[in-house]
Parts: structure tokens; C-alpha cells; sequence
């Protein structure tokens, strides 16, 4: 059985709304993937994808819809539900079971066919409690956001920052929906949606076709001269009902911790030379640094303040934009993966960290205030 | 094949119209059982995978938040699987992957459905594309009855035979069920009623086709080595998996050889080193929502030749005391909470080859298949278990 399982190739698409239909973006990225590594769909052996019913265009079954677009045509595969983390956890699975050399893992989410993020989010609610007031993933960001700020005197100018930096490095990024030079003042001006959540803090509804081709030790060395390894993943959840829960206290912490221990991480802010987080609200962006171990509880503040998370920092957050910039919601996980990769393989483009860079964390979140949290390490 | 991979608890509900019990009461009702089964608590589990059917059959999406509670899974290791019919399949398959791959010695496969909440054959009628195939194929018996057509068509079946082979499959499914504590539909049935009831499309009838029920099924997978530790005596070893996948458009292959059935258990029956099917496994849990489909996946696994089927089903050769028992548990067609229905499928070959079913048990059993199906006509999933390493 191998050892190891390396990342041989990414590709993804523009979040913008595109043209092209499901088919074809789906299409032109497996074709886009396979050619990178210079493998044909006859030899590819397994495929893994991630996609939700509630985030595909009122489709329901959403690997019946686009199955042989993912070169998945009389080949084994099976589809992971809401998060995209989970699809690459379940490839490398497969490709350490020793029975499968190389695995595609695909995300496949379009955003412009699907009704705005929280009418989806929505139906997480439970149909009795929860969904009468209408709770949904941006009023429990709201809610978590104002405890957040109350539990540790931060700032709104300090989640704010989050936004100046994130749409400033998407300026680097030829993939992001959303991107500019903005201030503190733009970000905390832009319309009210649920207080204290400005329009700006909350992350867009984007395109995300984002693809990954896992391969075994010996087989990612043929595919590629520059394998990133798979090191390290860690998941965990929380309880449903949002008042039994404590929202500063996320399941963020045991997914961190069992992914450091299978990378043998014990000192995240020295060890981790970039970071890609799955930050849907400004603020959480501060919250999931703190829970990461990148500094300690209710320091997130004076971690944006310090400039530390910046590109040109000692712990760059999120050069590509993150997800306030690119928000293709089942793909994002993914798509963390596919940017820290990048980085590795100082293939970033204009949005690539300058400096050398031995590991690179990935994080994706989805759920009412961070329910279940997921984080993948990777190494050169 | 990686690590070895053994189950070694499983749970059920009883299955039917679950009026007395909300979903994640349902659900724990599962869970609960699975523990109690395999004498562990949830603190032992690292890893839980669930799944179900698509969102709108019950109004909840991604329902691992909400059935969080009831799954006990909080701080734990978790993975969504979804495939559509095949999901309970494709659940036993992921937990299959997480500790064969060594990662984790302990997982819980849970898969969930209550359809008694929902409109099933309204949800089924959205997995077809908006453009094309929702007009015209409404819910599930419609592409299973043309696929069923096909094949008879294609080789030269008497329409009489199927339509008496079909009742006798029927008829001995819905007595074999009395045996099943857990079974939705029991009813003591002739052939002529089933042969005469009410059509739903043709040729199928009502008592060709499965129910709607509400249900859950968990099941415990362990490493050779946690089955050592925990000095279990009595554990079903996964022999084979194989799964296989067509395109939506299920007018654009050929359906009467179906061949992601064929595919996915060539991988299995490659990996447990079965060469002669009839002879050398002891029983099979296939995924017969339909009667007339369940003689289609005799022939495409190899337990008779093609356009054979028929013939064999009235020879008796799939009844309990044939050459090949095929659901002796009633099968789907009499219990189909469908998230869960796939891995009731191996948690019921499980049983089997464990000695531990029961009334409906197979005097013997060691070797057992089990099968799961989903999309429109596009997906088959297999897992083999035995008694033996």
C-alpha cells in the first residue's frame, strides 16, 4: 500500500457567472486536468466529486446530472454532499486503500443557477424552530459575529480589515468574482444586511467548476515534476441546535488538532508558511485564525492589525482572496486546496507568496456559524 | 484490496410508515441499536459517514447537521455520501475506503430516509434534467418499466412468462418478509392478485413495485485489528466492492445489458476471486425496487445467462431453498427507506454470513453479495462479504 498520495495536478474555473453551461464548464475541466497531467480518461481510475442538491440549480441527485461530464463514464466514483474537503479526504482514502493509482476529485457548484446562497442555507433549518424565524447561515454569522465582538472587544474596523485584504489580493487572482482596492470606511458603509453584517463582510454567490488529480507515491512523480503531498486532514462537527452550542467554541479546534497531529505539526504559526480559509463572514476569518493556533483566543483582532496575515506577512491568509472574494459554496474547500497548491508550486501568478514555502494549511466550513469545519495540510 | 475491513455491528429500525417518531428519532433509533449490536459506545467510533436521498424528499438539506445529535457525532470525523438510489451502497463503500486505508479502525456507516415525510416520486422526477427527460419520466417506475421492456424485446421474452415470473418473485418476497422482524410490507399474496392488480406503468403493477417507508440502518465497519482487540468472534470481511456509473441521458446506452451492473460486479467478483457466481456465493441481497428488474440483475451478475432469468425464477433456483437465495430478507421490494436501502442490502448479506439472521437465515451461508442502484437507470455499487478473512 503506498505511503504517500501527491497532488499531480489542479485546475479550476472563473467564479464569475459564465456562459457556458454545466455541461461544458464541467466538461472543459476534466479535459482541462487530465491534460495537465497528460493522462488520458481511459487511464484515469477513480473520480470522486462534490456537489449538493440544494446548490445545483433545482437538480436534484447532482452526480446523476453530470456524471459522464467528469470523465466518470462506466468508471468507479461516488460524490460527497456539501463540502468539497470531504471529496478530497475520501480520494486520498481510496488511493492509500492501494486500490486505485490515480483519483480525480471535482467540485462542481454554478452559482448563477442557484437562488441566492441563504435561500439554500435555509433549509438546513429544522422545519419547527429554526426555519419559522428564518435562520440561515448569514443570521447565524451575524449572531456569532456580535458575541464575538462583545466576548473580546473587537473592533468592526477590525473584521473590515478582513475585506480591504482579501479583495485587494484578489486583484492577483484571474479567478475571482469579486476584487478591488477598498477602505475600512467603503466596507462598514456598504448597506446593513443583518446587523452588525455589511454587505461587503458577507461572501458572494460565485462559479466553481475546481479540480484536483490525486495520485499514488510512485504514480505523482510520473505525472509530475513537482507532487505536492497530502500530509494531514482533520474534520469535526458540532451540535445542530444553535443555542446548545457556545459559537466561539468551534469544532474548528479538534479538526486543526487531529490534522496537526497526522502532519506532525505542533507549532502552527512557525510550521504553516500559508494559509487558505474558508472565511464567508469577514470576521470569521479573525475567529478561524485563532482557532487554528496562528494566535490565541480573542487575539484575531491583533492579528489583521499586526499586518502578520497580510501577503508580505509571516502567516499569509488567504492570497488568493479567499472566500469573500470567490464563493463557489460547495467548491470552496476545494478550491483552498487547488490555491495552497499553487503556492507550493509557486505557480500563484501575480498572487503567489515570495517566499520559500514548505506547507500550506486549506480550511473550508460550512453550517450554521461553522457547524463542521475541515482542514487539509499539504507539504513539497 | 488494502487493509482488511470487517462489519462488526448493525442496527436497524423497524421499517414502515414512522409516524411515531420524528426524522432524528428515526434516525437514533438506528444508531442506539448499532452500538448495543457491537457492544461499543460513541466514544469509541472515530468516523461517521451518512447519507440519504436528495434534499427535497424531506425538506432538509445536508442533513449530517441536523441528524447531528442523533448520529451522537459531535467532535467526530465526518463524511456526506450521496449517490443517488445507490447511496446506502455507496455509504458502506466510503466506510469500506476509510479504514481499509488505514486511517481509522473504527467508522459508522448510517443511512436514512423517511419518505412518509415526503413526495418520493415528485423528488425522483427532479433528478431528471430540467430540458429533456423531466417531461416525460415521472418518478421511478416509468424508466424502469421501459427499461424492463427493452429487455424483454430484446430477448424475445413471451410476455406471459416475465409477467408470471415476476409474480412468483414477488410472491415469495412478500412471504419471506414475515420472516424479517425489521420489513415494511407484509402481506400474504396469490399469484393472481399480483398478476391482476391495479397498473401503476405498464408492465408493472402495485405489487411489482417497492414502498415507501421510513428508516435507517447503521452499521460498523472495524479493522482486522480492532477485531482482534475487541475479541469479536462473530464478523462479516468485505471479500469484493465494485462500483460503476453511466451518462443522465439514459436513452443514449443500451439498458437491457446493463452495463454498470456488469462492470461493478466484475470488480467485485475480481477482488473476492469468485469465477463461478451461482455456485460459490451462498446468498444475495440485490436491490429489486422493481420485480421485472430484479430478473435483469440475475443475468447481468452472472447467475444465469442472458434472457435466462425467467426461466430460472420459476425453476425456483432464487427461492430460499434454491441454488442462489436472492433477498431473503423480502428484499426493497417489500422495505425501501431509500438512503438507507442499499446498506440494509449489506447489513442484511452481513447478517447472513454471520449466522445471525435470524428467521430468514440461510442454514450455512458464507459468502454473500450485496447490491445497491440509483439515477435514472445509471448507477450500480457491490460489496461481498464472508465468514472468513
Amino acid at each position: 500500500m503506498p505511503k504517500k498520495v501527491g497532488i499531480a495536478a489542479v485546475a479550476q474555473n472563473a467564479g464569475v457567472e459564465s456562459k457556458d453551461n454545466f455541461y461544458d464548464q464541467s466538461y472543459k475541466i476534466t479535459k482541462e486536468i487530465l491534460d495537465k497531467a497528460g493522462l488520458k480518461r481511459e487511464e484515469l481510475e477513480t473520480i470522486i466529486s462534490a456537489a449538493s442538491d440544494i446548490f445545483h440549480g433545482g437538480i436534484s441527485c447532482a452526480n446523476s446530472y453530470y456524471w459522464e461530464t467528469t470523465g466518470a463514464f462506466l468508471k468507479p466514483g461516488s460524490r460527497q454532499d456539501g463540502e468539497s474537503l470531504f471529496a478530497f479526504f475520501y480520494g486520498v482514502m481510496r488511493i492509500l486503500s492501494g486500490d486505485y493509482d490515480t483519483a480525480l476529485v471535482i467540485a462542481l457548484c454554478k452559482g448563477s443557477e442557484n437562488p441566492e446562497n441563504d435561500a439554500c442555507t435555509l433549509m438546513y433549518a429544522d422545519p419547527f424552530y429554526q426555519r419559522m424565524i428564518g435562520m440561515n447561515e448569514t443570521m447565524a454569522a451575524a449572531m456569532q459575529m456580535r458575541i464575538y465582538m462583545e466576548r473580546y472587544g473587537i473592533a468592526e474596523e477590525q473584521c473590515a480589515k478582513v475585506v480591504v485584504k482579501n479583495l485587494a489580493n484578489a486583484l492577483g487572482n484571474p479567478y475571482a468574482h469579486r476584487k478591488g482596492r477598498f477602505t475600512v470606511d467603503d466596507v462598514l458603509g456598504s448597506d446593513r444586511i443583518i446587523d452588525p453584517l455589511t454587505q461587503m463582510q458577507i461572501a458572494p454567490k460565485s462559479e466553481g467548476m475546481v479540480a484536483l488529480l490525486l495520485a499514488s507515491e510512485e504514480k505523482a512523480k510520473k505525472l509530475t515534476s513537482k507532487p505536492v503531498w497530502f500530509r494531514g486532514f482533520g474534520n469535526s462537527i458540532d451540535h445542530y441546535y444553535i443555542g446548545d452550542r457556545d459559537l466561539l467554541d468551534s469544532p474548528l479546534k479538534t479538526a486543526a488538532a487531529r490534522a496537526y497531529k497526522m502532519a506532525g505539526i505542533s507549532r502552527p504559526r512557525k510550521e504553516i508558511d500559508i494559509a487558505e480559509i474558508t472565511e464567508p463572514y469577514a470576521f470569521q476569518e479573525l475567529i478561524w485564525c485563532e482557532d487554528l493556533g496562528f494566535c490565541g483566543p480573542g487575539e484575531g483582532g491583533k492579528m489583521i492589525d499586526s499586518g502578520a496575515t497580510q501577503k508580505t506577512g509571516d502567516i499569509p491568509v488567504n492570497p488568493s482572496g479567499g472566500v469573500l472574494a470567490n464563493n463557489p459554496y460547495v467548491s470552496r474547500g476545494l478550491q483552498r486546496v487547488v490555491e495552497a497548491t499553487l503556492q507550493l508550486r509557486g505557480e500563484a501568478g501575480e498572487r503567489q507568496v515570495d517566499k520559500k514555502m514548505k506547507t500550506a494549511l486549506a480550511h473550508g466550513t460550512h453550517g450554521f456559524a461553522g457547524q463542521c469545519h475541515a482542514v487539509a495540510i499539504l507539504g513539497v | 484490496m488494502g487493509n482488511p475491513v470487517a462489519i462488526i455491528g448493525i442496527g436497524q429500525t423497524e421499517h414502515g410508515k414512522r409516524m411515531d417518531v420524528a426524522y432524528p428519532e428515526l434516525v437514533r433509533e438506528a444508531v442506539v441499536r448499532v452500538y448495543e449490536d457491537a457492544g461499543l459506545e460513541p466514544d469509541d467510533i472515530e468516523g461517521i459517514v451518512s447519507g440519504t436521498m436528495p434534499s427535497m424528499m424531506e425538506g432538509v438539506a445536508l442533513t449530517h447537521f441536523y441528524l447531528a445529535d442523533a448520529m451522537a457525532s459531535k467532535g467526530k470525523t465526518i463524511l456526506k455520501t450521496e449517490t443517488c438510489g445507490s447511496t446506502g451502497m455507496s455509504l458502506a463503500h466510503t466506510a469500506y475506503y476509510w479504514v481499509s486505508s488505514g486511517i481509522a479502525d473504527l467508522v459508522m456507516a448510517v443511512g436514512h430516509e423517511k419518505m412518509n415525510e415526503g413526495d418520493s416520486q415528485a423528488t425522483m422526477t427532479t433528478v431528471g434534467d430540467p430540458f429533456y427527460q423531466r417531461y416525460f419520466i415521472s418518478g421511478a417506475p416509468g424508466v424502469f418499466s421501459m427499461q424492463s421492456q427493452m429487455w424483454s424485446v430484446r430477448y424475445g421474452l413471451a410476455e406471459e412468462k416475465i409477467r408470471d415470473a415476476a409474480a412468483f418473485i414477488s410472491l415469495t418476497h412478500h412471504d419471506s418478509a414475515f420472516d424479517n422482524p425489521y420489513a415494511h410490507i407484509k402481506k400474504r399474496l396469490t399469484a393472481e392478485e399480483i398478476k391482476t392488480a391495479r397498473i401503476i406503468t405498464y408492465p408493472v403493477r402495485l405489487w411489482d413495485v417497492c414502498p415507501n417507508s421510513d428508516g435507517a440502518c447503521a452499521v460498523i465497519f472495524a479493522s482486522q485489528k480492532m477485531v482482534k482487540k475487541l475479541g469479536i468472534k462473530k464478523a462479516a470481511w468485505v471479500k469484493g466492492v465494485g462500483f460503476s456509473g453511466e451518462e443522465q441521458f439514459f436513452g443514449d446506452s443500451d439498458k437491457a445489458v446493463w452495463q454498470s451492473a456488469v462492470l461493478a460486479v466484475r470488480q467485485a467478483y475480481s477482488q473476492a476471486g469468485i469465477k463461478n457466481p451461482l455456485k460459490e456465493l451462498d446468498v444475495a441481497e440485490v436491490y429489486n425496487p422493481f420485480t421485472f428488474q430484479e430478473m435483469m440483475f440475475y443475468e447481468c451478475f452472472g447467475f444465469c445467462e442472458l434472457g435466462e432469468a425467467p426461466d430460472m425464477v420459476l425453476r425456483g433456483s432464487f427461492t430460499r431453498n434454491g441454488d442462489l437465495p436472492c433477498d431473503p430478507s423480502g428484499g426493497t421490494l417489500c422495505t425501501n427507506p431509500i438512503g438507507a436501502t442499499g446498506l440494509i442490502r449489506t447489513a442484511e448479506a452481513a447478517l447472513q454470513v454471520m449466522g445471525k439472521a435470524g428467521d430468514h437465515q440461510i442454514p450455512g451461508a458464507k459468502l454473500a453479495l450485496s447490491h445497491a442502484m440509483g439515477g435514472i437507470d445509471q448507477f450500480n455499487g457491490i460489496m461481498i462479504v464472508g465468514s472468513e478473512l
